[in-house]
């Protein structure tokens, strides 16, 4: 893959820690109980979705849907629609995202979020539900503020110099 | 060079199966599918049981913290407070000491004139405590979680509890844990009986209101701020007696028949840890004659 000048060389990402992130977005989203509580699960989904298309895609997005829609007793499907639709998105712009900063990722993912808040909002209206309190908006506007801080962290594992003794960049 | 000859498909590092699009299309029409037959078929409640008792440990060790934190907290809580707790229990037990003399006496006196009237035995079923584990993260319904589920016996359609009064009832059973929709949520109903005139309606669950709302009532009925609603045991599901609901504001308009009247729900509906499952009276009740219909007056209460 070309690279943007002035990047650090990452090294390959361990599937083990992705499937544990995954994991733990998912136990931090379940703790939450607030409509204005940002989704970190779909956060972190569009990260590896993102960084590692060929790894974590679509299936992931919609299994996790799944999981999501049971802990909330939902409507099964729902979560597992929207989180697919966002795991599309993701792939659609995942080789051009990375060449911006991250207030610029941050910025280019926010419709990304909204979308995928719409998405759910038009499945609850339709299957009859009742529109939820306006705080509902702030979620994908803390996901996608939350960017930056999910990209430092969740690459940390990757950074870290070849040989640990030469430098120790965390 | 025959054309045959040259390996015309892609190299691997090319192949990343099936196009974006098309997963795309594949994933959302199984949700869009699972949607319409959970909500209208109700074929998928075997791979939600099943999920829901592989997410189970995870609740489990999500909630871990939180308890941690609250035991913490209860274990520094001053002197002050647990002796004014301590106070403030006796004078509720003392209260409740004199009530519990007068029930004693009216059951017993209850079971005489019935006994004369030769009625059935009033039905008192069994019921189990439960823990709430979480509520529903949903913002556009109304759910509690609780801690027992079809290993325990409950039983889908059961009434749920509290210390005060009706807090809702249980709407699907997984294996461990069971779903209770709370009285607030719009999809609940449960009929209800004015306890000053006898009157019998349904409330619906208005969350962006006061609680509940009783639909269809006329202008002129006679209901005051103030009236207490409990359950009016017709319905074949909730026990008759338990209050539901304080009726908290009455909105009589010219251009209507009908007045919208809101209630408050009595228990803690969105406060309470603990409940109580109550078998539904159904399961206690003698089977219905065939040729009777059953009453119109409001028996959903839930999903069935």
């Amino acid at each position: 893959m070309i690279m943007p000048l002035g990047k650090q060389l990452l090294l390959p990402a361990s599937p083990l820690f992705i499937w544990t992130s995954l994991i733990a977005a998912l136990l931090l989203t379940m703790l939450g109980s607030e409509p204005w509580m940002p989704d970190l699960l779909a956060l972190v989904l569009v990260f590896w979705t993102i960084h590692q298309p060929l790894r974590v895609g679509m299936l992931a997005a919609f299994c996790f849907g799944l999981v999501m829609d049971v802990h909330q007793a939902g409507l099964l499907g729902q979560h597992a629609l929207s989180y697919t639709a966002l795991s599309f998105l993701s792939i659609m712009i995942h080789r051009r995202v990375l060449w911006f900063g991250a207030p610029s990722q941050a910025l280019q993912l926010l419709p990304l979020m909204v979308a995928a808040h719409v998405l759910e909002l038009v499945v609850r209206l339709l299957s009859g539900g009742s529109m939820p309190p306006w705080t509902f908006w702030i979620s994908p506007l803390l996901q996608a503020l939350l960017w930056p801080l999910a990209s430092i962290v969740l690459l940390m594992p990757q950074r870290r110099a070849p040989d640990p003794d030469l430098t120790r960049p965390l | 060079m025959p054309l045959g000859t040259i390996d015309r498909s892609p190299p691997p590092f090319f192949k990343q199966g099936p196009s974006a699009l098309s997963r795309l299309f594949v994933f959302s029409a199984l949700a869009v599918f699972l949607m319409v037959a959970d909500a209208r078929l109700g074929v998928i409640d075997p791979l939600r049981s099943a999920l829901a008792t592989a997410l189970y440990p995870l609740q489990w060790l999500a909630l871990q913290p939180g308890r941690g934190l609250q035991a913490l907290g209860r274990h520094f809580d001053s002197l002050d407070q647990a002796q004014a707790q301590a106070q403030a229990a006796r004078k509720e037990l003392a209260a409740q000491l004199l009530r519990a003399g007068q029930v004693e006496q009216l059951t017993q006196e209850n079971q005489q004139l019935r006994q004369l009237l030769e009625l059935r035995q009033r039905l008192g079923g069994p019921a189990q405590a439960t823990e709430v584990i979480y509520q529903a993260a949903d913002p556009y319904s109304y759910k509690v979680i609780i801690d027992k589920g079809m290993a325990a016996g409950v039983e889908v359609g059961s009434p749920v509890i509290d210390s005060a009064g009706v807090v809702g009832q249980v709407t699907r059973v997984h294996p461990l844990v069971s779903e209770v929709t709370l009285l607030i949520d719009r999809e609940l109903t449960i009929p209800v009986l004015n306890t000053r005139t006898g009157l019998r309606s349904v409330a619906y669950g208005e969350p962006s209101e006061d609680g509940l709302e009783l639909r269809f009532m006329a202008a002129n009925t006679d209901l005051q701020e103030g009236d207490l609603l409990t359950t009016s045991g017709i319905d074949g599901i909730y026990p008759p007696g338990l209050p539901v609901a304080r009726v908290t504001r009455i909105m009589r308009r010219a251009e209507s028949a009908f007045a919208r009247i809101y209630a408050q729900p009595i228990g803690q509906v969105s406060a309470a840890r603990h409940l109580m499952v109550l078998k539904p009276l159904k399961s206690q009740l003698p089977p219905q004659p065939p040729a009777q219909e059953a009453s119109p007056t409001g028996r959903k209460g839930g999903r069935p």
